[in-house]
């Protein structure tokens, strides 16, 4: 008969891994606990046993793949049972759908019926939207029932931990979870016990609790139910983790650096780290993104902008050039207000924004923040420079606030801060434009058939493709172009 | 009328229209996808034109009329007069008017009906046959093929149906009258159906059955009352024998049935209704062009989201493996209609009832105390009986129980089984009560409303919590 393997989950909370090799072939025969699959989830590589002594009938997957724990990686026909009847135990196993094959054939290993986990319809179907494996979910309702609460904690515990998709390109920073949970430690100077009176939990957290010698009331908790503190086995796991790495560290304060050849040191993912990185990578694989660039000629702009320097700074502020470039901006969207829009996907609609609150995205210490300067076309220069300025310095020292983040409808990005010309700025998702300015310079440019030297702002616009068309951000951009290099249009604005 | 191939494309092409279909069609075209549902002979499919829905009318007018004929002990006296015709005259009205409904549901939503019956011509086509001279073909390019292409009767060898000796479960559901006597091959739940309908309108039915039970599969305590009914009712049940072969007489016909050691039996009778089970349908489909075939059961195997082994082929109802019943085809074209639009549904239901429309009925749903067991459970059972039902009382029709099955440890509820007055309705609550994942608790503590047969079923929670109040505890 077939036996389906389902990736088995191979370690604590872990949700899927990437099959990194297969170690058989179909057609092979294997050998009960033989390694079929080395396997590389966000905490180790496992090599994954076969469960059976029989022959490799399917790989599910190719190498390469990431694979949800609970899924079929491998059909085995299992040694000395005849593979004809293996349609009659499938269709039996269809039948019972809420039985998959493996965990029945896997079941005599476990003393109790594990093979079920208790939760109403509306959970099961919100634990797949969420791409939650239920049969990992604690319940935490009426004997141990999996209630909508659980399985929206698991999917949200998932988030906030490294283990769930890093983007490519930060994997090895996220993976060697024990250096990170060392490092944390270290740079926090480990969690505070919380020494509280009561504390809820499931009882397979308590049991770990105890299984770690970590009291319970000293965890610190991630959530409430019904005003007592809750605490979910991962935080009991990072408590331990970090106690431990505590007492081990021979300076808890600052982080070791080793410089060992091809050695490296890392820091974790997380926080707003990692909140700008799941939003860059929503925002860049769910918009299709191209940019535009294009290069304004801002001789007059920048005697303008001196002129009016001075006049700002008898009034205390600070004239940069980016209140400019937001009048510009404004009086873009308006002529073009597609610019100013946000996609909505399920409503299936595009929402032309009748706000123009235009977001400024801020390097600080802690990241990129985008504080947003709402309505926009409803301000002077002055305004808007002090505006602008304001809410930079609340950026940096964080003391801004989530309302002065939110709201935004279009954004600007000046990464010619640093200097460089052009980059592809990515849109702050769902908006669908996104303006990026270079570093305003002395640069060659052709008049008349003559080369001068003129001051020159390069500008990058990013537009979501799926709303906005090539020929639409081109026409903009010159709109905009216009004004910053005239600025007394700017006047009628 | 043009000969010829004419293309359109669909996102969903949905290959027959009965309870599997006709619902994954309109769910399909609910969620936004265009849909085009083809359907060769009466959209309703079996259920509502020769299955389910025709069966359950006759059951409940002959029940109306036997009721009344025996109800002496209520102090009812009536003789009704039955005229099969008329009866069966607005059985099809029934039918009609629920065929003509889906019909109407499936434009409503926006679904294109196609008649004609579908073969597969590549992985993404369809060819639509039209019937009669000179209609010619179409085609139909598909993102996503749901087959639904249901069952029909198994025929045994020597026993083809006639439509005048050998009858079909479908052929006697259409006769307008009522032979005399009738020899029904196979006691399973579409046999007994029909037999306790003709019973009540004074048929003499002998059943013969291979098997030494009758509605095998179901649990016997659940099937004795049926039993005792029967053969208070005058229907014969001849058990160990396999029908093997009929002949025409001059009374009538002739049929004979072979035990296991090769003793014959013979039965004059006027017609006989061939009644052993059904065989999917996959031959009207050239399931060749997509290289799927059939297991030795005749299904098309499928996953939990209702796919075949072709990705974009999904098998729902009759066709795909499972017990074959109408609510679980319409499930399944739910789920395939929205795994089709990409939602993430799933067959991933705890349980799936059953009813046979018996007399009495008969329904389940989940786990039976040994299965509960196979699986790894302690189980706590509890059990109601009828005689007890205030309700079932004043009925008149106190026989029979409802049975729970739990988990001893955390008090789930895992099963039900059920014999009664309306124990295909009873069992919706139990249904409900396993997929929510309620407790003997939770259902003893909800208040029923009095007096009612539901009470039966927090009583039996109560039973196996211990605690019954009408019955005794264990
Ligand atoms: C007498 C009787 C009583 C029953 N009672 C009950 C009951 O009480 N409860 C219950 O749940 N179930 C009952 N059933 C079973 C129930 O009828 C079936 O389970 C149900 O109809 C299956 O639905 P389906 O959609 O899979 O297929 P069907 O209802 O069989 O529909 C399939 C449709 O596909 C069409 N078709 C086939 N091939 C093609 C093709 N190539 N192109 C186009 N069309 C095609 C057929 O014409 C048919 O209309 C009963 C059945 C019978 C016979």
């Amino acid at each position: 008969m077939a036996r389906e393997f389902k990736l088995p989950d191979v370690g604590e909370g872990v949700a899927e891994g990437e099959i990194v090799d297969w170690l058989v072939s179909e057609g092979d025969t294997v050998a009960e606990d033989q390694p079929v699959a080395e396997v590389e989830t966000d905490k180790a590589v496992v090599e994954v046993p076969s469960p059976v002594n029989g022959t490799v009938r399917t790989l599910h997957f190719d190498a390469g793949d990431v694979v949800p724990v609970g899924d079929v990686i491998v059909t085995f026909d299992v040694e000395g049972e005849a593979p004809e009847e293996e349609s009659d135990e499938e269709a039996e196993a269809a039948e019972e759908t809420a039985e998959p094959a493996t965990e029945s054939a896997s079941k005599s290993a476990t003393e109790k019926a594990s093979t079920r986990t208790f939760a109403p319809p509306s959970v099961r179907r919100l634990a797949r939207e969420l791409d939650v494996d239920l049969d990992s979910v604690e319940g935490t309702g009426p004997s141990g029932r999996v209630t909508e609460g659980d399985v929206r904690a698991a999917a949200e515990g998932d988030t906030t931990e490294p283990q769930d998709e890093p983007p490519e390109e930060d994997r090895e920073v996220a993976e060697p979870a024990g250096e990170q949970a060392a490092e944390h430690t270290g740079g926090a100077g480990g969690q505070e016990p919380a020494g509280r009176e009561k504390t809820l939990a499931a009882p397979a957290t308590r049991g770990l609790a105890k299984e770690l010698g970590v009291d319970i009331d000293d965890v610190p908790a991630v959530e409430e139910r019904d005003g007592e503190a809750f605490v979910t086995a991962e935080a009991v796991q990072e408590y331990a983790e970090g106690g431990v790495a505590a007492q081990g560290a021979p300076e808890a304060g600052a982080p070791q650096r080793e410089f060992v050849e091809g050695g490296e040191t890392t820091q974790p993912y997380r926080g707003v780290r990692r909140t700008i990185g799941e939003q860059m990578a929503e925002s860049k694989y769910t918009a299709p993104h191209v940019t535009h660039h294009d290069t304004a000629v801002i001789d007059d702009l920048v005697e303008t902008r001196a002129k009016l320097k001075e006049r700002a700074a008898e009034q205390d502020v600070k004239l940069t050039y980016l209140p400019f470039v937001i009048k510009a901006v404004v009086a873009g969207l308006e002529e073009y207000p597609v610019l100013n829009s946000e996609l909505r996907e399920e409503a299936g609609e595009i929402a032309l924004k009748q706000d123009y609150n235009i977001g400024i995205a801020v390097a600080t210490d802690h990241g990129l923040m985008v504080p947003v300067v709402k309505h926009a076309d409803q301000k002077s220069i002055v305004e808007l420079a002090e505006e602008v300025n304001e809410l930079a310095a609340k950026a940096r020292d964080r003391s801004i606030s989530r309302e002065e983040m939110q709201g935004g409808t279009f954004t600007i990005t000046n990464f010619g801060a640093v200097g460089g010309e052009y980059a592809t700025p990515i849109i702050n998702y769902p908006e669908t434009a996104i303006l990026g300015l270079g570093a305003i310079d002395e640069r060659p440019v052709a008049e008349d058939g003559e080369v001068r030297a003129a001051q020159t702002l390069p500008l990058s616009v990013s537009i979501d493709h799926r709303v906005i068309d090539g020929a639409e951000v081109g026409r903009f951009t010159n709109y905009v172009m216009e004004r910053l290099t005239d600025p007394e249009l700017l006047l009628l604005e | 009328m043009v000969v010829g191939d004419v293309s359109t494309g669909t996102d969903v092409a949905v290959v027959g229209g009965g309870p599997g279909g006709y619902v994954a069609a309109i769910r399909a075209a609910q969620i936004g996808l265009d849909t085009t549902l083809v359907e060769m002979d009466a959209y309703g499919g079996t259920c509502l034109n020769y299955g389910c829905i025709p069966s359950k009318a006759m059951i409940t007018a002959t029940d109306v009329a036997h009721g009344a004929a025996n109800a002496e002990e209520m102090g009812v006296y009536a003789d009704p007069e039955v005229d099969v015709g008329e009866m069966v005259e607005w059985k099809d009205g029934v039918v009609d008017q629920l065929t003509g409904g889906v019909e109407k549901l499936c434009k409503a939503n926006g679904v294109n009906l196609m008649e004609g019956r579908a073969e597969f011509a590549g992985g993404d086509r369809l060819r639509v046959v039209h019937g009669g001279e000179g209609q010619g073909s179409e085609s139909i390019e598909f993102e996503h093929c749901i087959v639904a292409t249901g069952s029909r009767p198994i025929e045994i060898p020597g026993f083809e149906f006639d439509g005048e000796h050998v009858l079909s479960s479908r052929q006697a559901l259409a006769m307008d009258d009522v032979p005399e006597s009738m020899v029904v091959v196979g006691a399973g739940y579409i046999g007994m159906e029909i037999s306790t309908v003709l019973a009540k309108l004074g048929v003499d039915v002998t059943v013969v059955e291979m098997l030494d039970e009758m509605l095998a599969g179901y649990p016997e305590d659940l099937t004795r009352p049926v039993e005792s009914r029967a053969e208070a009712l005058g229907i014969e049940v001849e058990y160990g024998l396999a029908a093997d072969s009929w002949e025409e007489t001059d009374d009538g016909i002739v049929v004979t049935a072979e035990d296991g050691d090769g003793n014959t039996e013979s039965f004059e009778t006027e017609q006989v209704l061939v009644a052993v089970g059904r065989e999917p349908v996959t031959d009207t489909l050239n399931l060749d062009a997509i290289d799927l075939e059939p297991n030795e059961d005749g299904r098309l195997e499928t996953d939990r989201q209702a796919r075949t082994d072709v990705e974009n082929v999904f098998a729902i109802g009759d066709v795909a493996p499972g017990p074959m019943l109408a609510h679980k085809a319409s499930k399944e074209g739910q789920v395939a209609a929205e795994v089709a639009a990409g939602e993430p549904a799933a067959l991933d239901y705890q349980a799936v009832p059953a009813a046979v429309f018996t007399d009495p009925e008969i329904a389940t749903v989940g786990l039976t105390e040994d299965e509960a067991r196979e699986e790894g459970f302690e189980p706590a059972v509890g059990k109601f009986p009828f005689s007890a039902s205030g309700r079932a009382l004043t009925t008149g029709d106190s026989e029979g129980f409802v049975r729970v099955v739990a988990d001893e440890e955390s008090g789930f509820l895992l099963g039900a089984q059920i014999v009664g007055p309306e124990a295909s309705e009873l069992v919706a609550e139990l249904g409900l009560a396993i997929e929510m994942g309620a407790t003997l608790e939770d259902v003893a503590s909800t208040i029923h409303t009095h007096p009612t047969l539901a009470e039966a079923t927090m009583e039996a929670c109560e039973h196996a919590l211990g605690h019954a109040i009408h019955t005794l505890n264990r």
